[in-house]
């Protein structure tokens, strides 16, 4: 504050020292350089030296009463100190003399403010999973058949038309499916049936849904023959192949098949009295 | 021990409760917002549906 009335506008020279001698100091510059060579330059001055003249006050050959004189100056340290100048004179002023008040600003509760911003990262996380769940699984389900595919996979059989104790064998998807439309008697022999010694132990329950009708792909678990129906040593179907007999529920009861006719996934339709296989 | 407080230590505190809360809650968000926006779907379009005008061809095949 003191230097406020001391303070003064002051045009500054690019020069900041003067010589004693009154000539601004300028270090080094070479009056006697060369201009470089320079082939465009059109005769605006040829390569050498330099063809302005130096001026009277730095130096050289002067005409006296007495003759002719030659001065050359000399740059000569000041004799006072000098300090480098800035290039202002006024005081420096403080930005920020005092730290503003933040307390309108900061929150009352830091508490409630921390479980807030867990709260909005956690919710940010939740729907960012739940988008990342939803991607991957509907682009898995673009690799999934169709519903037009799926439906021209299914076969669909009256069972109306298939007298009891008959056999009936469709086709469903290149291979045989037998359908067996099984007497009381039938039922129960395969329910009657020590089940739990046989190679491929399975109850009658678990491979039929309902027991009149029995249903099961006709491919012979032992190389792929088809068995023929309502023959064999156990009253169901007889493989011509390999000699494997199976009984009345399906199930492999003799000779080299290592398991049970295969049963496929089938629903049966109780409106319409019909059975779909796939 | 205030709301806030108990919030933070029962769900925010462990990175494998955390974790897990959020795992747990995009299961059940999943599942809510396919329930709303089916919802929401079948009560703008009401009337215009099958299962909303099966009746009227269904019945009349049988009575036939």
């Amino acid at each position: 504050m003191a230097f406020n009335g001391l303070k003064k506008a002051v045009t500054l020279t690019p020069c900041v020292r003067t010589l004693p001698s009154g000539v601004p100091a300028a270090p080094l510059l070479n009056l006697a350089v060369r201009a470089p060579a320079d082939p465009h330059a059109h005769g605006h001055g040829a390569s050498g030296p330099r063809s302005t003249p130096t001026p009277r006050w730095a130096g050289g050959v002067s005409r006296t009463s007495s003759g002719l004189a030659s001065k050359s100056y000399i740059t000569l340290t000041s004799t006072t100190p000098s300090t480098a100048r800035l290039l202002h004179t006024s005081v420096a002023v403080k930005d920020a003399p005092q730290v503003p008040d933040f307390s309108h600003y900061r929150a009352n509760d830091n508490d409630s403010n921390r479980a807030f911003s867990y709260f909005m990262v956690g919710t940010l996380g939740l729907i960012s999973a739940s988008a990342a769940k939803s991607t991957v699984a509907e682009f898995l389900k673009t690799m999934s058949a169709s519903a037009d595919v799926l439906a021209l996979a299914k076969v669909e059989i009256d069972l109306a038309t298939i007298p009891e104790g008959k056999n009936v064998i469709v086709k469903w998807r290149g291979k045989p499916v037998f359908i067996r439309h099984r007497t009381q008697e039938e039922i129960d022999e395969a329910r009657e049936t020590k089940w739990q010694s046989l190679r491929d132990p399975e109850s009658d329950e678990q491979r039929v849904k309902k027991p009149e009708w029995l249903i099961m792909l006709g491919v012979c678990t032992h190389l792929g023959c088809v068995p023929i129906g309502e023959s064999g040593d156990f009253g169901g179907w007889f493989c011509p192949c390999h000699g494997s007999h199976y009984d009345i529920s399906g199930r492999a009861r003799k000779g080299p098949a290592p398991l049970n006719l295969e049963i496929p996934a089938y629903e049966f339709n109780d409106a319409e009295g019909k059975v779909i296989i796939g | 021990m205030s709301f806030s407080t108990t919030l933070y230590n029962t769900f925010f505190r462990r990175n494998s409760m955390f974790v897990g809360t959020i795992f747990a809650g995009a299961f059940a968000f999943g599942i809510g917002f396919d329930v709303g926006v089916t919802s929401f779907f079948d009560r703008w379009n009401r009337g215009k549906q099958w299962q909303d005008i099966r009746h009227k061809y269904v019945e009349a095949a049988e009575e036939e």
